[in-house]
């Protein structure tokens, strides 16, 4: 189509051309061999007006029209053309990435939300567990004192019973030896004697 | 370390011989010499118990000891322990020796211990006493211990006659103790 359209134009700029030029020749042949009566009234009353200059200067404005649209039209037209579509490209590309952006974003807070939830139910998850390790260990902590409390207790008794013992050995070894200490100062040889005799008169009776 | 397996078997042996030779006292005798010198010199048992000295000079050093002091059985056991490397066993060849003699003679050894010595008479009542229980002849030691503050008491084989006021004081305090113990 475009080419069609370049060929129509091309034809239409030849056409323009030879009319162009035959309208600047016969402008000037006009102008310099064509004496007009009205022409000569107009210069003699002031007005300069000359026809085949006129119509030479159409002739001229028909051939420089296509030249100007050829080497100043056509260009400037491709370049805003060009710049056109390279606009909307662009624009296109913008409304594409901004589609994305979009979807991207509501993407993004999907997943947010969604993390969202996720952390709540991890921390609700979490805070249960510590809450029923904090029971635990409170549980633990608590039997842990009793059994302390009820080991303390058990120490405290043993060793009261341990110094009342010892405290009791000790009255007994105190008495042993008060009696040994008396026995000791009361002792002599007729004493002693009496008792080799009660061991030889008494010595395996038992037995 | 003493082995007494291999003292029970020298004193088996000599006390046979002196047994045959009729010198069982004098080879007890002469034991009891050689081991109280081994208590009482230092020097001498560091002599004859010393890994460090030849079995020859130790030989020659116990023959010059007591070659003429000792009989000649008795000389011939221990110059046979120094040859076999059995000095360390003169010790306990003496006290099986005798007590393979008192095994033979039906004799019990009593140690007799009291606060204070006995005189002859309450000897031989303790003496008397122990062989009526024993139903054998005693051959007593005597001790004398302070600590036992009065009474007496005779120790023989694996049995204590204990009459001493330490021996009754010991009791008491050991009931009295015990009562202690049971009641916490």
């Amino acid at each position: 189509m475009s080419t069609e359209r370049n060929s129509g134009g091309a034809a239409a700029v030849v056409v323009a051309t030879v009319i162009g030029i035959g309208l600047m020749m016969g402008g000037m042949y006009v102008s310099l061999n064509v004496h007009l009566g009205f022409v000569e009234a107009m210069n003699k009353s002031g007005i300069p007006f000359d026809p085949g200059k006129t119509v030479s200067m159409m002739g001229v404005l028909l051939i420089l029209f296509p030249v100007i649209r050829i080497f100043f039209i056509a260009p400037l037209a491709a370049a805003i053309g060009g710049r056109t579509s390279e606009l909307e490209r662009t624009f296109a590309e913008a409304e594409e990435l901004r589609g994305e952006m979009t979807k991207m974003r509501s993407e993004y807070e999907h997943r947010l939300v969604q993390t969202e939830a996720d952390a709540r139910e991890r921390i609700q998850a979490e805070i249960k567990k510590a809450q029923e390790l904090g029971q635990a260990l409170r549980a633990e902590a608590a039997s842990h004192a009793d059994e302390l409390r009820r080991k303390a207790e058990r120490e405290i008794e043993a060793e009261k019973n341990r110094v009342l013992t010892e405290l009791r050995l000790h009255v007994v070894n105190l008495s042993l030896g008060a009696t040994e200490k008396l026995l000791g100062e009361n002792m002599d040889s007729a004493t002693n004697r009496k008792l080799v005799q009660d061991f030889v008169d008494k010595a395996g009776a038992a037995r | 370390m003493q082995d007494r397996r291999v003292a029970r078997r020298y004193a088996a042996a000599l006390f046979a011989t002196a047994l045959r030779y009729d010198v069982v006292k004098s080879v007890e005798e002469d034991l009891a010499g050689i081991v109280g010198l081994l208590s009482h010199d230092k020097g001498f048992r560091g002599f004859l118990l010393s890994p460090y000295v030849g079995r020859e000079e130790k030989l020659k050093i116990a023959e010059k000891l007591f070659s003429d002091r000792v009989t000649a059985l008795t000389m011939q056991a221990l110059r046979l322990m120094l040859e076999k490397r059995r000095e360390g066993e003169v010790e306990a060849l003496r006290e099986e020796f005798v007590t393979l003699r008192r095994r033979h003679d039906g004799v019990i050894f009593a140690t007799v211990s009291s606060a204070e010595a006995l005189d002859k008479d309450q000897q031989k009542q303790v003496v008397a006493k122990v062989g009526l229980i024993t139903g054998k002849a005693i051959e007593p030691h005597f001790l004398v211990d302070p600590r036992l503050i009065g009474g007496v008491k005779v120790a023989f084989e694996n049995i204590v006659l204990d009459g001493t006021l330490r021996g009754s004081l010991n009791l008491l305090g050991d009931r009295l103790r015990h009562d202690v113990l049971m009641q916490t």
